[in-house]
């Protein structure tokens, strides 16, 4: 069952304008936070058990806290840079409610005490560059953004920066890189961002639904939130669910919703006639889950990782039995080849050998040694690098030569797919 | 200090070490390319992993500070098995053409994989293709297949020289080093970068394909270039010199030289040099042992002093010497022939104290402090105008020269040389000739004299700081040092060494030729 | 070698030695004199004994497809020529895809010791040993072979191409 706590005017045209947002109680929550503390947010935040839900999963109080208390000004970045293929509700979260993401990241840089954000958004998406562009301008003349806010004493600044297409600054360092005007590369850590990021200031970076997200906590407190969810997962997520489902898109549930009931409630199914063959939960770079799993599988970060998978950004990729993994590999490969930065070698070097492995068995040329040696380099390709993209290569290659070994061994050996009919994309 | 253990071995090092620095401090091995002395720190290469005992995951040594009471090791399986894939990975696209690498024998790739290797490579793909024989600019070639992107020149441009001529294009395996349209790497710390890539991408191209480095012997030596007097290793075989890299001295260079420095060893070799003496003037020379040169112009020197006073013979020096030449050369001249007119030659007194905040300085000889030393100690303060004067009243009628070794660092030289033209006889110690020398009317000695790497002795750099260095090779047996030449100048003998006697004695036998007799 | 016998009583009896000797002597003279067919010996320099094609004489220089020298002057044969006969001075080649040559390759035919090192060593099968071993001269024969000589003399009618393909092996990958 749906939870919308954030997307519950998503579907009216009008919550994308400033007026229509402040009809639906938009500005709402700002206004009673510039009168807390600062510190009192942090906390609420904190015990609200708010996690990022860009990726990796950290508690975003506890990140908060990191800042040192030095003087120095701070930075909110907001990473907007939605990259991982499969997810796509930052952009709708962006396209839909701009002005959510503004207030709710007013709240967070009032709590952390920083006077200057930025919106980091992918270069692939022109409208919501352009929506949240106009979002700012309104936002600023409605006296939202700029010196002295509703009266506060607070001023802040907020800009969009708009990134070159480059999968890595989704990253937070490689992000920070980017920004800073420098080739978008991780950073070497430590030291940490928190301690020392864009333009060596501490910096804080959040995803667009975690700053969104903190409009509630604050709102309505950290019990309630608390309420949806489980223990260690709290509060509810956007998935985006795409792949062989009746109805793909994007839905908030709360933490811990069972897979298959997402699947089947929400998104109506598989198409009459196939069957679930895997799901890739939380986008490209987690590990596959196969159909027997899937039904034990609840969507919060600790069932997944039981599971060997993790949560991720929440980009389920449903994937029926009419598709070939092998194929799939193939594509994620390219993916990962493409888009590493090329500064680590075992990254450098890995993800192109990987592509070349897994395309020299679906080009009919591979060996059977290949398969194992594909799970040989990528576990030396595991936590050896600065940031996780060689991790994010590395994990799904396993997951599916260990999960789907009769596919790859019947390429290897005949020469085809053991899937009839799969279609084989040439890169 | 941090109390840590390495490998077992306990030590101790001072607070904020990396643990690769603590490595090294212990002695022990550690498989690193991308970490450099010099440079910051980019943690690329992922070769320098240890084992932290208490720390789930594998760090990189170069990023990890010591801490107090570590127990680190990087002899466990676990990162031996790293580092050897690490390798693999720096290995699989790199085009293995060592035989027409220029690194072959000194390739950091070669010596780690002898060491830490996989031995067993598993690419069976196609390697990716890059750029070959890129000309980065006046002094250096790029080859970006056999780049593994440590980064350390795009570093050094960016820490050292901080012209930021090179970068990182593209990403992933197609990353290449380059640089910018129309910014060439051009800058006097260029081939800096070649010394610090660990393998064969950056070539010289003084250098290129002129030798094997395995036929190459070191010496430590200090290069004359300039008074900043950096640490350097010559390399050179029989037939002379070939190649100057820095020497490690945080104190003068660190780990750092200039691209003229690396140029000090062109005047050495043979055909740059004066081979032997030469005695005449203007299209009448007769060639000479440089001894029996040294000899004869001494011979004439004395009748000049009988004949005129001990006054009318003078000695014009340059700072291109080492310091104990210059005291002997000083004291002969004014012990044994009484002489007191001892000249300082300052080959470009507007740029003398020019910097420029790195390692050049505008005092293009090594031992100016030194000759200044031992002008003082003797008691000279003469200037060059009363040399000028005195040589124009006619008053000289002898000048001994001990003239630049690094002539192309003496802007002035023909100047000096025609206003000594008017002068009877001029005895010119040098080790290269110049044809103004060749073309003079009057009397004139040119006596060959020994280079830098050819002799011992020391310079004192700009700091005052006395650096001694050996003799590393000889490349004109027979020329003399500015101490031999001054000693038979003045009419005396040179003192023969006869050499080690007791190791003649001891001396291992041929077997054929002393034991075992005719057959 | 010289191998030194102490002298015994015996040896001072030489002539029934000198007689067996000679009798053997005279009984292979008469055999062969009678059957010349069965002597071990060739009648040199008339008759030519065939070595094996294996057999390691004279170097010689391979050319690639275009007649140009596969040597790419990296030195290794020289390195681990045992007798320090061969002498090679690399350059830059304007053909970025072959980028070092020799400009200079000689070998000191009379130093030389045949022991094949240089072509275990060579990586790019540039050097073999050919069956060639008569190679007399007379007073002032030139004995370092140059370039010329080694790649071109004309008993090798143009080179000897080595099997091995650059452009292929490139096209490959490796």
């Amino acid at each position: 069952m749906e939870i919308k706590l954030l997307s519950e005017h998503y579907d009216k045209p009008e919550y994308r304008s400033l007026e229509g947002y402040k009809k639906h109680d938009g500005y709402r929550v700002l206004a009673k936070a510039l009168k807390m503390d600062p510190k009192a947010i942090v906390e609420e935040v904190k015990a609200s058990g708010l996690r990022g839900r860009g990726g990796a999963g950290f508690p975003t109080g506890v990140k908060w806290g990191f800042l040192p208390d030095n003087g120095e000004p701070r930075y909110l970045l907001c990473n907007a840079d939605e990259g991982e293929p499969g997810t796509f509700k930052d952009r709708l979260m962006m396209e839909r409610a701009p002005h959510q993401l503004i207030e709710g990241m007013i709240i967070s840089a009032f709590a952390i005490g920083s006077k200057k954000s930025y919106i980091y958004i992918r270069g692939e998406y022109d409208d919501s560059i352009r929506i949240v562009r106009e979002a700012l301008k309104e936002a600023y003349s409605a006296g939202f953004l700029g010196q002295n806010i509703l009266g506060s004493g607070f001023d802040h600044d907020m800009d969009v920066y708009v990134g070159a297409g480059a999968y890595i600054c989704g990253e937070e360092t490689g992000m920070i890189s980017s920004l800073e005007g420098k080739k978008g590369q991780p950073k070497l850590k430590p030291p940490f961002p928190a301690v020392k990021g864009y333009l060596g200031k501490p910096t804080i970076v959040n995803n667009v639904e975690t700053l969104a997200a903190v409009i509630p906590v604050v709102d309505k407190g950290a019990q309630a939130y608390r309420q949806h969810g489980t223990e260690k997962s709290a509060g509810t997520k956007l998935f985006s669910v795409s792949g062989n489902v009746v109805k793909p898109g994007t839905y908030e549930v709360a933490l811990g919703y069972p897979l298959m009931d997402l699947i089947n409630n929400e998104c109506g199914g598989l198409k009459p006639g196939r069957k679930l063959k895997a799901v890739i939960p939380g986008g490209s770079s987690a590990p596959v889950l196969t159909a027997e799993e899937c039904a034990q599988a609840n969507m919060d970060y600790e069932s997944l990782a039981q599971l060997g998978s993790m949560l991720g950004s929440g980009a389920v990729i449903v994937i029926d039995d009419s598709n070939c993994m092998v194929d799939l590999l193939g594509v994620i490969m390219h993916f990962y080849h493409h888009e590493s930065c090329g500064q680590c070698t075992p990254c450098r070097e890995g993800t192109g050998w990987l592509n070349k492995i897994v395309h020299s068995v679906l080009s009919g040329q591979g060996r059977l040694q290949d398969i194992d040696l594909i799970v040989r380099v990528s576990e030396h390709m595991m936590g050896r690098t600065i940031c996780a993209l060689s991790d994010a290569a590395a994990l799904p290659a396993i997951s599916f030569v260990k999960k789907f070994r009769d596919e790859f061994e019947f390429y290897v050996r005949e020469g085809r797919s053991k899937v009839k009919g799969a279609a084989h994309v040439e890169m | 200090m941090l109390k840590c253990k390495i490998n077992g071995k306990e030590m101790e090092v001072p607070q904020g070490t990396s643990i690769i620095e603590a490595f090294k401090l212990s002695g022990q091995d550690i498989a690193h390319y991308c970490w450099h002395p010099g440079l910051s720190v980019a943690g690329v290469c992922r070769l320098c992993m240890v084992e932290i005992e208490g720390q789930p995951k594998l760090q990189i040594a170069c990023n990890t500070m010591v801490q107090d009471g570590m127990v680190i090791n990087n002899n466990s399986e676990t990162v031996k098995d790293v580092v050897r894939w690490g390798l693999d990975f720096h290995l699989i696209n790199h085009p293995l053409d060592c035989p027409i690498c220029d690194q072959a024998g000194e390739c950091g790739l070669q010596d780690q994989y002898m060491q830490f290797g996989k031995y067993d490579p598993e690419m069976a793909e196609r390697k990716v293709k890059k750029r070959k024989v890129v000309d980065l600019g006046p002094t250096v070639v790029l080859d970006s297949e056999r780049c593994i992107l440590c980064s350390r020149c795009v570093r050094f441009t960016d820490e050292v020289s901080k012209t930021h001529e090179l970068g990182i294009f593209n990403r992933g395996d197609r990353s290449e080093i380059g640089t910018f349209k129309d910014r060439p790497l051009d800058n006097k710390y260029s081939l800096n970068t070649v010394d610090i890539c660990p393998v064969g991408a950056l070539t010289s191209k003084d250098f290129r394909f002129r030798q094997r480095v395995w036929y190459l012997k070191t010496a430590e030596s200090i290069c004359p270039g300039c008074s900043t007097g950096c640490n350097v290793n010559v390399y050179y075989n029989e037939e002379g010199l070939w190649r100057v890299r820095p020497r490690h001295n945080p104190e003068v260079n660190g780990h750092w030289m200039c691209d003229e420095g690396r140029d000090t060893y062109k005047y050495v070799n043979r055909k740059a040099r004066l081979l032997e003496a030469k005695m005449g003037h203007r299209d009448n020379w007769t060639l000479e042992s440089p001894g029996a040169a040294a000899k004869a112009a001494g011979q004439k020197l004395r009748e000049v002093i009988e004949a005129h006073g001990p006054e009318s013979v003078a000695l014009v020096l340059t700072g291109q010497y080492t310091t104990e030449e210059l005291e002997t050369a000083v004291q002969k001249f004014k012990g044994d022939l009484g002489s007191s007119l001892v000249y300082h030659w300052v080959n470009n007194p507007e740029s003398f104290e020019d910097f420029d905040g790195i390692l050049l300085r505008g005092d293009k000889n090594p031992n100016t402090k030194g000759l200044l030393k031992i002008l003082e100690q003797e008691g000279v303060s003469l200037t060059w105008k009363d040399l000028e004067s005195r040589v124009q009243q006619g008053q000289i009628k002898t000048v001994v020269v001990a003239g630049p070794e690094n002539q192309s660092v003496f802007p002035d030289f023909v100047e000096k040389v025609n206003l000594l033209a008017g002068v009877e006889n001029v005895v010119w110690l040098t080790a290269c000739p110049h044809s103004v020398l060749d073309s003079r009317e009057k009397a004139t000695w040119q006596i060959p004299l020994k280079t830098y790497i050819e002799k011992a002795g020391s310079f004192i750099n700009h700091q005052g700081k006395t650096q001694s260095f050996e003799v590393g090779t000889v490349i004109v047996s027979s020329a003399l040092t500015l101490a031999e030449a001054a000693t038979l100048l003045v009419g005396q003998e040179l003192e023969v060494s006869s050499g080690d006697r007791l190791a003649e004695l001891t001396r291992k036998k041929n077997f054929f030729t002393e034991t075992r007799g005719a057959l | 070698m010289s191998i030194v016998k102490k002298p015994k009583a015996i040896s001072n009896w030489y002539l029934p030695g000198i007689l067996s000797g000679m009798g053997f002597t005279f009984k292979k003279l008469i055999k062969n004199l009678f059957n010349p067919k069965g002597m071990p010996t060739l009648n040199y320099p008339e008759e030519h004994y065939q070595y094996g094609p294996r057999f390691k004489g004279n170097h010689v220089l391979t050319v690639k497809k275009d007649g140009s020298l596969r040597c790419t002057a990296c030195m290794l044969c020289a390195t681990n020529c045992p007798a320090d006969c061969i002498k090679i001075v690399a350059s830059e080649h304007e053909d970025p895809t072959v980028e070092k040559y020799p400009i200079s390759y000689e070998i000191d035919m009379l130093r030389c010791v045949f022991c094949g090192y240089c072509e275990e060593a060579c990586p790019v099968d540039a050097i073999r040993m050919g069956p060639e071993w008569q190679t007399p001269a007379l007073n002032g024969g030139n004995f370092t072979y140059d370039i010329q000589h080694l790649a071109y003399r004309p008993n090798l009618k143009g080179g000897i191409q080595s099997r091995l393909d650059d452009e292929e092996r490139h096209k490959a990958g490796i």
